[in-house]
């Protein structure tokens, strides 16, 4: 009996703690289906639950461990590993972390995937495409961080990392490379650092930053499936493999952020160029040149309930002129709390342009140059 | 003219009400801790995961469930309610930046906490017992 209260004394000292949230979706759009999803007849596939286990057994040393069930559409419908690490913060000024960890880049890279924490349903799909978050969340590495006090100038937060970076085979990146036949089956992956400035200017509630990633370039072994439409040889599968290879990249992202009270402003720019090779498909460099940006407000109109309003603008400069060229979206949203675990969003957004979220399969008829898509989303969190 | 000059009054009362309000609370730190007083940034920093340090020493903040001292708390050095604090929270727990503070029932546990706890700081209603723990005053 006398080794029962010293292991409890033990879990307590190790201060282990369980966290977790669970969302459903609905999704509904007035055109085109979205996220792969049958959402112009209604849609709830958009499911996602967390678990987050964690320890700190000593004060300046945290471990800890989570896992996600995600489903959106045909996306995910799989438990993954969102990170796993373990963090030694020498002092205020210096910290690092270990293991796969979220990648710091970017105002909302590393709590996008954490719908509890903001007022979105959605995050502006400019910067944050849902479809690819689980490649960009996280890397397996390093990361260094800490804050150096400017004293009357304010705080300057700081992020360094380095590690690999992994895009699954089934990321929203080779949507349309499956439309076509090429698949990466086991996806791709390739080192990747970056650095993040945060300053929390002297102004009350105003941080001002910019992120850098320098990824080197990627391969992956690919498969073009070909199947013959007609002919003698009418219904024969041709695979032919391959080699896909994207050029190596810098990706900055410059963002702001305003948050006082009952009012949050942010802003946030970032830019993507390069070019991708699909070797023994086509040996011809396909150019790519991404811009994306976002303009977001929101209010906390009650203790319970917020409201917002954001623009976000991508443009793919490489495409032909027309609507695949760009995506403009203009969201307005709802979030109610109803108490510290349970809330509700209700958002809607006006989509102008198709270069982001659609696939060509769950829309044989062609894809409609404007949508409008509403969400319903309930949210449990502890 | 009566109407505007009843609703300043009611709106002066209102303030000096929150004014005192905000006077029931205190911060109070386990005696280890070096640092005598606390700006307000620091407070709000240590209280939202920004910071774990105070006075060049390492702290561990310690939260009230619920209650007016909570509530006060909040309103006073935080800006924010209890459920968009606690949200703080999570976004830093669920993207391995930090451990969810204790919460702990009543200003009697705070005290128990901090007083056993090396840079412990916690903050409780300026009339509860507070032996053992020292007063951090907030500039």
């Amino acid at each position: 009996m006398g080794a029962i209260p010293a292991t409890a004394q033990s879990l307590e000292d190790l201060n282990i703690q369980i966290h977790g949230y669970a969302t459903e979706g609905f999704l509904y759009t007035t055109q085109n289906n979205i996220f792969t999803a049958s959402s112009s007849n209604g849609s709830p596939e958009w499911t996602e639950a967390v678990v987050n286990v964690s320890a700190q057994p000593i004060s300046k040393l945290r471990v800890g461990v989570q896992a996600r069930y995600f489903l959106l559409g045909n996306f995910g419908d799989a438990i993954t590993l969102d990170w796993a690490a373990a963090d030694y913060k020498f002092n205020d000024k210096f910290g690092v972390r270990f293991g796969k960890v979220k990648t710091p880049s970017g105002l909302f890279n590393e709590t996008q995937d954490i719908d509890p924490s903001y007022m979105w349903s959605l995050l502006p799909q400019s910067i944050y495409p849902i479809t690819s978050r689980n490649s960009l969340l996280a890397h397996y590495g390093g990361v260094a961080y800490g804050t150096v006090n400017l004293q009357r100038a304010g705080k300057l937060e700081y992020r360094g990392w380095s590690g690999e970076r992994e895009i699954e085979g089934n990321d929203g990146y080779w949507v349309s490379f499956a439309e076509e036949g090429i698949t990466l089956p086991s996806g791709t992956s390739g080192v990747e650092a970056g650095g993040a400035l945060h300053w929390k200017t002297p102004v009350a509630g105003l941080m001002l930053g910019s992120s850098l990633a320098r990824f080197n370039s990627f391969s992956a072994p690919l498969v073009d499936t070909y199947v013959v439409p007609a002919g003698p040889s009418k219904g024969i599968t041709i695979t032919t493999p391959g080699t896909f290879a994207v050029s190596h990249e810098s990706v900055p992202n410059f963002f702001g952020r305003y948050d006082k009270n009952k009012l949050m402003f942010a802003a946030e720019y970032t830019r993507q160029a390069g070019s991708l090779t699909l070797m023994g498909v086509s040996p011809v460099p396909d150019q790519f040149n991404l811009r994306g940006w976002y303009g977001m407000g929101s209010y906390k109109i009650t203790d319970k309930f917020s409201a917002g309003l954001y623009d976000s603008q991508y443009f793919d400069k490489s495409s032909p002129l027309g609507p695949s060229r760009y995506s403009k979206d203009w969201a307005i949203s709802g979030r109610y709390d109803f108490n510290q675990y349970l809330y509700a969003k209700a958002e809607e957004h006006i989509i102008d342009g198709t270069a982001i979220g659609y696939d060509a399969n769950l829309n044989p008829g062609g894809l409609k140059p404007n949508t409008k898509l509403a969400i319903l989303k309930m949210g449990v969190s502890f | 003219m009566k109407k505007l000059l009843y609703a300043f009054l009611i709106a002066m009362s209102a303030s000096i009400f929150i004014v005192q309000a905000k006077a029931q609370v205190i911060v109070i730190a386990n005696n280890s801790v070096k640092a005598s007083d606390v700006s307000k940034n620091d407070l709000k920093d240590v209280f939202t995961g920004a910071s774990t340090s105070l006075g060049g020493g390492s702290v561990v903040p310690i939260l009230l469930k619920a209650g007016s001292a909570h509530e006060e708390f909040l309103q006073a050095y935080i800006g924010k309610n209890d459920t968009a604090y606690r949200a703080g929270w999570r976004s830093l727990v669920f993207s391995g930046q930090a451990t969810m503070p204790k919460s702990v029932d009543g200003d009697a546990a705070v005290v128990e906490f901090v007083a056993h706890n090396a840079g412990a700081i916690g903050y409780i209603g300026k009339a509860s017992p507070h032996d053992g723990v020292k007063v951090l005053t907030v500039k």
